[in-house]
């Protein structure tokens, strides 16, 4: 995510529709998501970047699809995430996904011995060259980007 | 129709090569013209990448749709979030311009260019639209009639609807219309566009993953269906391995976790071992069982039912 949109959080602030279709408000004791979009609109969500809640949106998009301006807390919970991530506070799973996804350009690599006991066709070739290439120019155009921005 | 390359991403190829298996078979049952691509990578999954780093998954997204605008074909798969993922960022890329030039200054330097020119589907909506119905059903040898089905849609084949446009996002039918094609009841039930949850344990909360797929299996056992069927190999997971442990510890709800191509190529009239069927850890022995029961009843009613026309001369309409 760019940036959030806080004229359409303070709206979602005092809203709460999409509390009667969002999953994890129906299932999870303590999800209260406008009680984070509160404290994002007051500067003080410091405590939400160690809190279980903002990993607990399921990005199932249900809030989003039936939100009235088309944008639902899903936007706010993403930004908490981001932000916790910068920080070093994702949880330990999302640490090694990330960092198997940076190293291989994937979340796993084709089993090749089931795929001979199933009769299946060599798996196609993965993109992991080109994508470390396409890394390496993104971060290096991103610290310039920063460095630009600074002086 | 046009040429299509089918998306595996990572979980399928990973974990679950048997659901690839079935995939296969029933597009090549239905001789359709698919390709294998070389070069995709992750397509990256929402939830971590874009938590992480926005630009390197919009890139990256970027990358893996600009190789079908090189190679020309549409894009097909049998994964929910791959192509909830691919299609959000094509949306978003459609929309920004400026975003779209920026992410093509960097993609040219590895010689690609987004164009966002070709069709991403998921598979299910994919039989729905594309090879339809009819064409479905003249397929089916081996109906399902008799058999409750709960359909379990997965969130990311039907939402964000802004990206997908391929069904109503609150209130699908495609999938429950592929099912009654096959001649089985699609169980209607209060859980059944319920997140499956298993997001939950990709952050540490396995205990509320299990308790999202505790849900939605208990009301399924209380309504003693035969099945589930899904699309979304993450939600495979979720209802397939997850039941099984909750079963080790000793809450049982035997409920058969059925993958869309597995149903189809059963009805096609692949054997279940050929299409896989025999890897899930919920064993689907008695819906087999059952569907072989029905099956036989069927065929003795239809004898019947011929001895009585030739008999009695009764036009059957």
């Amino acid at each position: 995510m760019e940036s959030l949109n806080l004229k359409l959080l303070e709206v979602c602030s005092r809203c709460g529709a999409c509390y009667h279709i969002c999953p994890s408000c129906l299932n999870l004791e303590g999800y209260d998501p406008r009680a984070v979009i509160k404290d994002i609109l007051a500067g003080t969500y410091e405590k939400w970047l160690h809190h279980k809640s903002i990993w607990q949106c399921l990005e199932c998009h249900h809030c989003l699809e039936i939100c009235f301006q088309h944008y639902g807390f899903e936007n706010a919970m993403a930004a908490m995430r981001t932000v916790a991530s910068k920080k070093g506070l994702a949880t330990s799973q999302v640490k090694r996904g990330w960092d198997m996804f940076i190293k291989t350009s994937r979340l796993g690599e084709p089993m090749a011995s089931a795929r001979k006991k199933l009769n299946l066709p060599e798996a196609a070739k993965s993109g992991a060259e080109d994508f470390k290439k396409l890394v390496k120019i993104y971060q290096e155009k991103k610290k310039s980007g920063v460095k630009r921005n600074e002086s | 129709m046009k040429d299509f390359t089918i998306f595996w991403g990572c979980t399928i190829q990973t974990r679950f090569p048997f659901l690839e298996k079935s995939t296969r078979m029933v597009l090549e049952g239905f001789n359709l013209p698919y390709r294998d691509l070389d070069g995709f990578t992750c397509c990256p999954e929402k939830s971590l990448v874009n938590n992480i780093d926005h630009g390197l998954w919009v890139l990256t997204a970027a990358r893996n749709i600009a190789l079908l605008d090189k190679a020309g074909v549409d894009l097909v798969s049998p994964c929910t979030g791959c192509v909830s993922n691919l299609a959000t960022v094509n949306s978003e890329l459609h929309a920004n311009h400026k975003e779209k030039d920026k992410v093509n200054s960097l993609l040219n330097e590895i010689g690609l260019e987004f164009k966002g020119s070709n069709k991403l589907r998921h598979l299910v909506p994919f039989f729905h639209d594309e090879v339809g119905i009819p064409a479905i059903k003249n397929k089916i040898v081996k109906p399902f009639n008799g058999m409750r089905i709960a359909i379990h849609y997965g969130c990311h084949m039907i939402r964000p609807s802004h990206a997908l446009k391929n069904d109503d996002p609150l209130d699908p039918k495609k999938f429950d219309n592929l099912i009654r094609a096959m001649g089985a009841e699609s169980v209607q039930y209060m859980t059944k566009l319920l997140c499956c949850g298993q997001g939950l344990d990709r952050v540490d909360q396995h205990e509320n993953a299990l308790h999202f797929a505790r849900i939605k299996l208990r009301e399924l056992k209380a309504l003693k269906v035969d099945a589930m069927a899904l699309c979304c190999p993450s939600c495979y997971l979720q209802f397939d391995n997850n039941q099984f442990l909750m079963e080790k510890e000793g809450e049982k709800f035997g409920i058969p976790i059925l993958y869309f191509t597995e149903l189809l190529g059963l009805a096609m009239g692949y054997k279940p071992e050929d299409l896989g069927v025999d890897s899930h850890r919920i064993e689907a022995t008695n819906f087999l069982e059952k569907w072989n029961r029905l099956n036989c009843e069927l065929s003795r009613t239809t004898e019947l039912n011929r001895q009585l026309e030739e008999g009695f001369g009764i036009a059957q309409p």
